[in-house]
């Protein structure tokens, strides 16, 4: 039964007579089916493979905002300014300037 | 066109009339695409026809966005290899009349948001219109047999209170005769398009509408109830598979009338 990791979810492929469900974990530990009864005969190298290019087409990667880090509030007076979860494994910290993204003088 | 074989994509399949008609024709045999913009409901259809013993998957995606139409698609064709039938269900109400009046002053007190306005466009109108764009696109590259069914409204005829709604719809029951028109001067001869207009149907866009006048518009119902999801279903099911009803647009009302029984 293969199981593997793409954009932060976990995928598993398990075999139903000769066809594979495709499915994935949810956050609060369920999980959920992405496909059911597909790839027909196919083994299972073959199935993996299949599968882990339609999870490609289905998810795909893009940016996750992360946060906001309520727990973490900077405050001016009563002023209460929150910002993003900096503490998330998720969260892309940039240690140059990006060409796309200049600095304005 | 058999159903058994076939490969389906519906939108807004994870709820309502959708998710009967991917039920529908995953029972007879075809395999399905469950697009949809809740995941969970995506979740929840894509478990019950695995229960069904049947073959499915679900794809998140906004039917307003050509780059989720583009991704939907190519989904379908990489589980299934191939795509058939396309049916556009997802939509969006926003009621609210045109203009509102102080009681008053008599003068204008408020009008109907842009923003209501366009999501209903864009939801019932720009999405149906991807979705039988980029379906078509598919099944004429791919040389396979197809049927194309946006879903229109009995509204398309007018209803006060949804200018929105009723515009939109109006214009997906257009589209059969402009699409197969357009398909006969291209020799595109293998994709058949028939609109379905159902009249009021027991889902859970029903809840969101007043319900006294709910109440009201079942008195010009000949049937005597709301029109139920499965019904529409299994008429596209027999669109499906009857190749001469092609071209229009099928009302399915259960005998919705005006007032004074002359039927809509
Ligand atoms: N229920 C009725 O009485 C009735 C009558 C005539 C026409 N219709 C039409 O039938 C179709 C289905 O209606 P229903 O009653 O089943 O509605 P519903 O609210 O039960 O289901 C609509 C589905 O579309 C999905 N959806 C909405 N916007 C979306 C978007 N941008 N991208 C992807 N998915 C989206 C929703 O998540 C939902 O699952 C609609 O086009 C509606 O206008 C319904």
């Amino acid at each position: 039964m293969p199981s593997f990791s793409y954009n932060d979810m976990t995928f598993t492929v398990a075999p139903r007579g000769d066809r594979w469900d495709i499915s994935y974990a949810l956050p609060n530990g369920a999980s959920a089916l992405v496909g059911a009864g597909l790839f027909k005969g196919l083994a299972e190298a073959e199935a993996a493979a299949r599968a882990r290019a339609l999870i490609k087409t289905i998810f795909p990667v893009g940016i996750k905002s992360v946060g906001p880090d309520v727990a973490h509030p900077n405050t001016i007076g009563d002023l209460k300014i929150v910002g993003p979860d900096v503490t998330h494994p998720n969260f892309i910290y940039w240690t140059k300037d990006s060409v796309s993204c200049p600095k304005q003088l | 066109m058999e159903i058994k074989g076939s490969v389906a994509l519906v939108t807004g399949g994870g709820n309502g009339i959708g998710e009967a008609v991917v039920k529908h024709l995953a029972r007879q045999g075809a395999r399905v695409a469950v697009v949809d913009m809740v995941q969970k409901n995506i979740d929840r259809v894509v478990k019950d026809i695995q229960d069904l013993g049947g073959e499915a998957i679900g794809i998140q995606a906004n039917v307003t966005s050509e780059a989720d139409t583009a991704r939907y698609i190519k989904g379908t064709l990489e589980a299934f290899g191939q795509l058939n039938i396309a049916v556009s269900c997802a939509g969006i109400i926003r009621d609210g009349t045109m203009l509102s009046l102080d009681k008053e002053t008599g003068q204008v007190s408020k009008k109907l948001d842009l923003a209501k306005w366009q999501a209903v466009i864009d939801t019932n109108l720009t999405g149906t219109f991807l979705c039988m764009r980029d379906a078509a696109e598919a099944m004429v590259n791919g040389g396979w047999e197809g049927l194309l069914v946006p879903i229109s409204s009995v509204n398309k005829a007018g209803q006060v209170g949804q200018l929105n709604y009723s515009s939109a719809k109006v214009a997906d029951a257009l589209m059969p005769k402009i699409i197969v028109g357009e398909f006969l001067m291209r020799g595109i001869r293998k994709i058949r398009c028939v609109a379905i207009a159902p009249g009021y149907t027991a889902t859970p866009m029903l809840t969101g509408m007043n319900q006294e006048a709910l109440k009201a518009i079942l008195e010009d119902v000949h049937l005597g109830r709301l029109v139920a999801p499965e019904e529409i279903a299994s008429l596209i099911g027999y669109c499906v598979e009857n190749e001469a009803i092609n071209a229009t647009t099928i009302e399915i009302t259960g005998g919705l009338c005006y007032p004074k029984g002359i039927a809509k």
